[in-house]
């Protein structure tokens, strides 16, 4: 397909471009708010010499991902929370077993069921990881359509470069969201790397190769933590990704993502008509979070408050950026009939921590 | 050293010193999967998804590519595995416990969607790796370390008749159960092994052999004693027998 720009929801944006991107395969299985992905994907892969594959479970589709994977193509699922949650085992595994492919989780309020309603409340299972094991998950944030439009690319050359799983988490308001998109012309990111290195397809390419993420002897399951960790350490340094404004002067920072930092534009802009000095920082990459931008920040900056649609689990890394260089605040909800922070109410509270 | 592969072909790997205990059903197993493999002349597109338990050894003893998968997710694996490579071939090995109790949603799935995949469970009525647990396929009255007194029905459940579960799929298309209680269920075993394969050269659909096997540590049984049970308690309640065969069908690959 050539690019385009249409008017679609952020969640066909996100199929749209995995097609564009290279995806050949997709596993789903429904959920909202991510099943407008799977009914994308099923329509326009065929258009791409590719398949959507429903499955009976999450389960099986983290598992099913994980198979494809092994064959060194570009592969891809999309889920919502409790989706999420049962794809742990395989996302695990293909950590461990240094497995490329692409994730979406179109978060909605938990815990439990939950409700369908938008959320940022998989903060904690998307960078903490629900599985077993000392593993990381690169995890990035997109907040608009646009944004998960030019992000795709970057997310597979990641996921290639680095042969781990990359997890896109959207909040399911953004990603019902419609607005307009500029579409890339079809190209197949991951051709830029050689898979033959280590795809498992067979002995007519290779002399025999074998998966193996259990130990054999201790020494084993050792050596392939210490591989991991030197791994993520290069990621941690190399992958900070954030957007940030007006920070350089700023007596108060705002850090949000997705929807509440695109919001923080309009923050910024609005208070710094009034003269009030503050900043904002969107964290893109989750995973690596992006610490180097809140060590970096000036000792004008008094106070800082996080705004998620959670009760408080981006915070954590926030805190811990910082390490008590200053007060950290929180505004955020989950849930309900409008299931996350005004505008007003964030400038309320950005206002009422200033005159403190 | 003799070189055995003009004897027993390349696929099977000779040169590994085997995990399997003396006695062991799966080495027979192992050795007929191999078997099949060469005889087919598919061993360079061959690729093994094994599981956990001692299954999950099989692959040592062969030169193909070879995946681990989690604990009952192999059909799974293999369906994704199968639908980016639709010119290897993919067979998934594992015990009972891997395939019926963990892996059961995963296997029938699969079985169901009847997608060219070949499945080979061998079938010991016990969790070995761990020491001799309940299996879904434990007999009744059979004692095990969770089952002191014996397998309680209906409590603790019946023992699991797999193959009997997927007879009514259309898309499974080769369908056994076997034994490698004697020679010649050994050489019966061989030929369903060889059919399952076969199956899914001709990209004709799901295929699933199950097959009885002894496990003298896990039950603690001498060697003998325990293929006595084999070809005797084990096979009067799974009865081998070929439920399906649809291989004579044309091609469609």
């Amino acid at each position: 397909m050539a690019q385009e720009t249409l008017f679609l929801k952020n969640t066909e944006a996100f199929a749209e471009s995995l097609a564009r991107c290279g995806v050949k395969y997709h596993f789903a299985y429904p959920i909202t708010p991510a099943t407008d992905v799977m009914k994308r994907m099923a329509v326009i892969l065929p258009q791409y010499g590719g398949e959507m594959m429903q499955m009976e479970s999450e389960l099986a589709v983290s598992s099913a991902l994980a198979g494809a994977a092994c064959t060194g193509k570009l592969v891809a699922t999309s889920s919502s929370g409790p989706g999420l949650t049962l794809m742990h085992e395989a996302i695990g595994f293909m950590c461990a077993a240094e497995l490329p492919c692409l994730m979406i989780d179109s978060m909605r309020v938990g815990p439990g069921d939950g409700d369908i309603l938008g959320a940022q409340s998989d903060y904690y299972v998307a960078t903490r990881g629900g599985a077993h094991g000392d593993y990381h998950t690169i995890v990035l944030a997109p907040s608009s359509g646009q944004e998960i439009a030019d992000i795709v690319p970057q997310g597979i050359r990641l996921a290639y470069k680095y042969r781990t799983p990359v997890l896109f988490v959207i909040d399911g308001v953004s990603a019902q969201t419609t607005e307009s998109t500029t579409l890339p012309d079809y190209n197949d990111y991951s051709a830029e790397f050689d898979t033959t290195d280590w795809a498992f397809t067979g002995t007519q390419d290779h002399p025999k190769r074998a998966l193996i993420t259990g130990s054999y002897t201790h020494q084993d399951g050792f050596d392939m933590n210490e591989k991991l960790r030197a791994k993520y350490a290069t990621i941690r340094e190399n992958e900070q990704m954030w957007e940030q404004d007006q920070v350089e002067d700023a007596e108060l920072v705002v850090a949000a993502f997705g929807i509440h930092g695109r919001m923080c534009r309009d923050l910024v802009s609005k208070m710094r008509a009034e003269g009030k000095k503050v900043g904002f920082i969107r964290p893109i990459s989750l995973w690596p979070f992006p610490e180097r931008a809140f060590t970096a920040l000036p000792d004008s900056v008094k106070n800082i408050l996080v705004v998620e649609m959670n009760h408080g689990q981006m915070i954590d890394d926030v805190r811990l950026s910082v390490n008590g260089r200053m007060p950290v605040h929180f505004l955020g909800k989950t849930g309900g009939d409008m299931p996350m922070n005004t505008l007003a109410e964030m400038i309320a509270e950005a206002n009422r921590i200033l005159g403190e | 050293m003799e070189n055995l592969s003009s004897k027993y072909g390349k696929t099977l790997n000779l040169d590994k010193l085997t995990s399997y205990c003396p006695g062991c059903g799966h080495g027979t197993v192992t050795r007929l999967v191999a078997e099949a493999i060469e005889n087919l002349g598919i061993m360079e597109r061959t690729v093994s998804i094994v599981g956990i338990g001692c299954g999950g050894f099989s692959h040592h003893y062969m030169d193909i590519d070879a995946i681990e998968a989690t604990h009952g997710r192999s059909p799974s694996f293999a369906i994704g595995y199968k639908l980016a490579r639709p010119d290897n071939i993919v067979f998934t090995y594992a015990g009972d416990g891997d395939t019926c109790a963990i892996g059961l949603g995963d296997l029938l799935h699969a079985a169901n969607k009847g997608m060219p995949i070949t499945t080979i469970m061998v079938n010991n009525t016990v969790f070995g790796m761990t020491g001799g647990q309940m299996s879904p396929t434990t007999l009744e009255g059979q004692v095990t370390t969770t089952t002191a007194g014996g397998r309680q029905v209906p409590h603790q459940g019946y023992p699991l008749l797999v193959p009997e579960m997927m007879r009514a799929m259309p898309g499974v298309k080769y369908l056994a159960r076997e034994s490698v209680a004697t020679p010649k269920a050994v050489r019966k075993a061989k030929k369903s092994i060889q059919k399952a394969f076969e199956c899914q050269i001709k990209g004709l659909g799901y295929a699933f052999v199950e097959i009885i096997v002894p496990c003298p540590t896990g039950l603690k049984m001498k060697v003998k004693d325990s293929y006595a049970r084999c070809g005797n308690e084990m096979t009067d309640y799974f009865k081998p027998q070929v439920f399906k065969d649809e291989t004579e069908q044309n091609d469609v690959a």
